[in-house]
């Protein structure tokens, strides 16, 4: 097996599994639709981007127009990308984690994020527009070549590290008494209000906290594939992501690892295989429509997903009728 | 009693606690309201209402359908926002706090239809209101089971002394969605007694409740009384207000019509006739 | 001076599509109380009936005519199979949503293949270009402001003078009340979907009419601009979705005329975003928008 092409699989997967887990934290446990969650993943992506690069008037990097160029060395653009999510969140929260029913909360979210996409695509000088960031430096690539083999695993080493930071923890908190007022909120606010929660509080510092992450997951995968635009974070890429959530199972972190190797990554190595059949475009075309009808299916027949959220037991109780 | 604690840290033996909180200055109306307004859409749900409620007692809140005592629950409970007037309690101003900041202060609030946290177990029900639960904060969390884990044991203790003594220590592990209106209205009441509450506001606690239940929730709340909990409830059924309540105030178009005990509102033309069911 | 009455000129026939779509659009939310984000979706598969059908020779607004009980077919559908289930279910209102852009994801995505990336036009005369003083138009766009106000006043009278009209507001108000007063409901959403189907298909096709050229991925845009005049006049109401599309046809016309045409859509999502958070019930405002989060 070729090696990149095992690094490739393993780092989108790791990038998804870290994507899934802020979702799952920030939907799945606390019930905080986040339609614009990829412009969290953009934003870390292209402050990871503009962290390592060096000014736009370098040569060699001259054709492209952006803002930063600091060309700091690894691990510092990957905190400053994580960083920037979690910034991202506060106005982002402000604006809408308030009293509106949850339908429209979400649209106001997902509208965002194509604003921020046809934005940023329009700015020219900002982030280089619809061409958006190449050449971006990769970490550590003074120290191991990047084209060698050496370096891929020395990428799926330092991204498997993020996912096990990530997972301690999103476990930590999905497992704790504060996980435990999270989902209280989730299932009723006003009740949760009534036995002192500050709902407000509680949304934002998750938020917050699920913004990092996604940063994290941006900044992992754009220094990867060394470049990052637009067309990247799209917002039906969001979808795909609550697709999985839903799937895999929310509320729980295992559902939402699983979520990610099935759809993101089970979808995109499934297809692989599929020879390019039919006009120009016809197998990404149905794989969309597949993700669709996958969503669909779910939420009629299995909306609790294929691992549901576990019922918590604690020891020394009674013996429990079996269900 | 006391079994002694087993190998997980879990006791087996059920302590009788006090859930009700000290007192602080006895003689003192425990809430004071005054002038309290509710205008929406121009409607005038409360127009004006002003009560004392007396510590340690039970006062009830009676009226016809639509007379606002919901609303003027929820307005002292922070649920919704006075128009205008002040509340006070124990003394101070909490007028423009916001509810969650009142439960925490021990002034607790029951719903009418069934509020329970359907997809958490019953324990964890009565867990999640705990006020003193070091693990409850980003922080606790992200410190690890070990930095919690002694706050959540002695709730858990707690917790299960409460549903031993409300009758539900079988359902420990049950979703509250499963269960039926009148545990779920008991669930509701240990929730509220977890936050170790100064002052209950129990919005219909007998609605749809099974009458055996009814007479089940009758002497906890008489138990609570004596253990010097305050209660101000809105109730429907006035052979309970009758038995329960020590005062009982008489609301009617968002007003205050009477208040005293029971037998002295009956002997008032003007609530007589403003109810009809006597 | 110039400048403006030219925009607004602009502004008139931009009013006129996004009229057309957003009643539609604010009456299925009414009637059904859900957000149809698949309507995007409808519009420019309508457009593309129209399309077909005017490559055939046929004058483009016959096509439109199809394009209409296309759309009204469609929609009826698409609610009988997939929205009212979901709903029967006790589906959540996110769980609507997510179910709602999910169909329209997979409407694009089935379209694409079959008609391709590239934008088309259609093939009609622009007309000849009429002069208004500093305003001008072409007698397609002059149909097209013909066209909405001859769909407004009918969907006006419509709802005040008809017994089907008096229905529609009464479920939109109260569907259970509705039922109990012996009114079928259930028929009278199929037909408000079949209804608010045909709007949605004439405006993807005047729509279509008034640009050079489209693709599929207009769809998505449409929607969201749709979106803004129905929730800024509030959602539900079909005299506000009226005023909303006057308000975002001339607001965005004149920020492409005044400040850059690039940014013309990004005005409207603005003002959807601004209006969904600062006042979420819009101008006309009902019961809806501001329930506690469901």
């Amino acid at each position: 097996m070729n090696t990149y092409y095992a690094a490739n699989l393993l780092i989108y997967a790791g990038v998804d599994i870290i994507a899934c887990l802020s979702l799952n934290l920030v939907f799945g446990v606390s019930g905080i639709v986040n339609f614009s969650f990829i412009v969290f993943q953009a934003v870390g992506a292209y402050t990871t981007a503009v962290l390592s690069l060096p000014p736009d008037s370098t040569s060699g990097y001259d054709f492209q127009h952006y803002i930063g160029g600091f060309n700091l060395p690894f691990p510092i653009p990957w905190i400053g990308g994580a960083l920037a999510g979690g910034l991202l969140a506060i106005p982002v929260g402000f604006v809408v984690l308030r009293k509106l029913r949850s339908d429209y909360q979400a649209i106001a979210l997902l509208v965002m994020s194509v604003i921020a996409n046809t934005v940023i695509t329009n700015a020219d000088k900002f982030l280089n527009g619809a061409a958006g960031l190449a050449l971006v430096p990769q970490p550590l690539s003074t120290q191991v070549d990047p084209s060698t083999d050496a370096y891929y695993y020395l990428y799926v080493g330092i991204t498997a590290v993020a996912v096990v930071i990530v997972l301690i923890v999103a476990n930590r908190i999905v497992n704790s008494p504060y996980g435990r007022s999270l989902r209280a909120m989730r299932e009723r606010e006003l009740a949760a209000t009534a036995i002192g929660k500050n709902p407000v509080a509680m949304k934002m510092t998750v938020f917050i906290v699920g913004g990092v992450i996604a940063g994290l997951s941006g900044a992992i995968l754009v220094g990867f594939i060394a470049l990052w635009a637009p067309s990247v974070w799209l917002y039906p890429e969001t979808i795909i992501l609550f697709a999985a959530v839903i799937v895999g199972g929310k509320g729980n972190n295992i559902g939402a690892i699983l979520g990610a190797l099935l759809v993101p990554v089970g979808f995109e190595e499934v297809t692989r295989f599929i020879p390019p059949i039919g006009p120009v475009g016809l197998i990404p075309a149905l794989q969309w429509v597949a993700i669709g009808l996958l969503i669909i299916g779910f939420l009629w027949f299995r909306p609790d997903g294929v691992r549901p959220e576990s019922r918590r037991v604690f020891e020394g109780g009674p013996a429990r009728e079996v269900r | 009693m006391a079994c002694g604690p087993s190998r997980d840290g879990f006791s087996r033996a059920v302590r009788p606690e006090k859930f009700a909180s000290v007192v602080t200055t006895p003689g003192q109306p425990m809430l004071v309201a005054t002038d309290v307004h509710r205008h929406f859409e121009g409607m005038r749900a409360v127009d004006g209402v002003s009560i004392e409620v007396p510590r340690g007692q039970i006062t009830g809140l009676i009226g016809p359908n639509g007379a606002g005592k919901s609303t003027f629950l929820a307005v002292l409970a922070g649920t919704l926002p006075a128009t205008s007037g002040t509340i006070t309690f124990e003394g101070q101003d909490i007028t423009s706090m916001p509810a969650y900041m009142r439960a925490r202060r021990g002034l607790v609030r029951t719903f009418q239809l069934p509020s329970e946290f359907a997809r958490l177990t019953v324990i964890e029900n009565l867990l999640v209101a705990a006020q003193d639960n070091r693990g409850d904060s980003l922080f606790g969390a992200l410190m690890g089971k070990r930095y919690w884990i002694a706050d959540e044991r002695r709730l858990v203790e707690r917790a299960r002394g409460l549903l031993s003594r409300f009758g539900m220590t079988a359902k420990e592990s049950d979703y509250a969605g499963t269960m039926s209106g009148g545990q779920k209205r008991l669930i509701e009441i240990m929730r509220a007694l977890m936050l170790k509450p100064r002052l209950l506001l129990l919005d219909e606690p007998m609605s749809g409740v099974h009458p055996k239940i009814v007479l089940e929730i009758q002497h906890y709340l008489e138990a609570l009384r004596a253990e010097g909990l305050t209660i101000l409830m809105v109730e429907h059924e006035l052979h309970m207000v009758e038995r329960l309540c020590d005062t009982v105030v008489v609301m009617a178009q968002g007003k205050v019509i009477g208040s005293g005990t029971m037998a002295s509102l009956r002997r008032q033309r003007e609530i007589v006739d403003a109810y009809l069911v006597g | 001076m110039d400048l403006y009455l030219e925009a607004l000129g602009f502004g008139l026939v931009s009013m006129s599509v996004i009229a057309i779509a957003a009643v539609g659009f604010t009456m299925q939310f009414g009637i059904t109380n859900m957000i149809n984000l698949a309507y995007g979706e409808v519009m420019i598969s309508s457009a593309y009936v129209a399309y077909y059908i005017n490559r055939a020779g046929i004058s483009i607004w016959i096509g439109m005519l199809a394009a209409a009980v296309f759309g009204a077919v469609f929609s009826f559908l698409l609610n009988r199979f997939v929205y009212a289930p979901f709903q029967a279910k006790g589906t959540s209102l996110i769980g609507m949503v997510i179910v709602s852009l999910a169909v329209s994801l997979m409407i694009a995505n089935l379209l694409l293949p079959i008609v391709g990336y590239y934008s088309v036009s259609y093939e009609n005369a622009t007309g000849d270009l009429l002069h208004f003083g500093p305003i001008i138009l072409t007698t397609n766009q002059i149909a097209i402001i013909g066209v909405a106000l001859l769909l407004m006043l009918v969907i006006h009278g419509l709802l005040r003078y008809t017994r089907l009209g008096k229905a529609m507001r009464a479920t939109a108000a109260n569907p259970t009340l509705a039922r109990n007063c012996g009114i079928p409901t259930r028929r009278v959403i199929d037909v408000v979907w079949l209804i608010t189907g045909a709007l949605c298909g004439m405006a993807g096709t005047v729509a279509a009419i008034n640009s050079d050229s489209f693709a599929i991925a207009n769809g998505a845009s449409f929607l969201i601009t749709v979106l803004a005049a129905a929730v800024l006049g509030g959602a539900g109401q079909p005299y506000g979705a009226m005023i909303g599309a006057v308000l975002i046809g001339v607001i965005t016309e004149l920020s492409a005329a005044t400040w850059s045409p690039q940014y013309k859509e990004v005005v409207a999502f603005g003002i959807l975003v601004l209006v969904m958070v600062l006042r979420p019930q819009g101008l006309l405002a009902k019961r809806g928008a501001l329930a506690a989060a469901g």
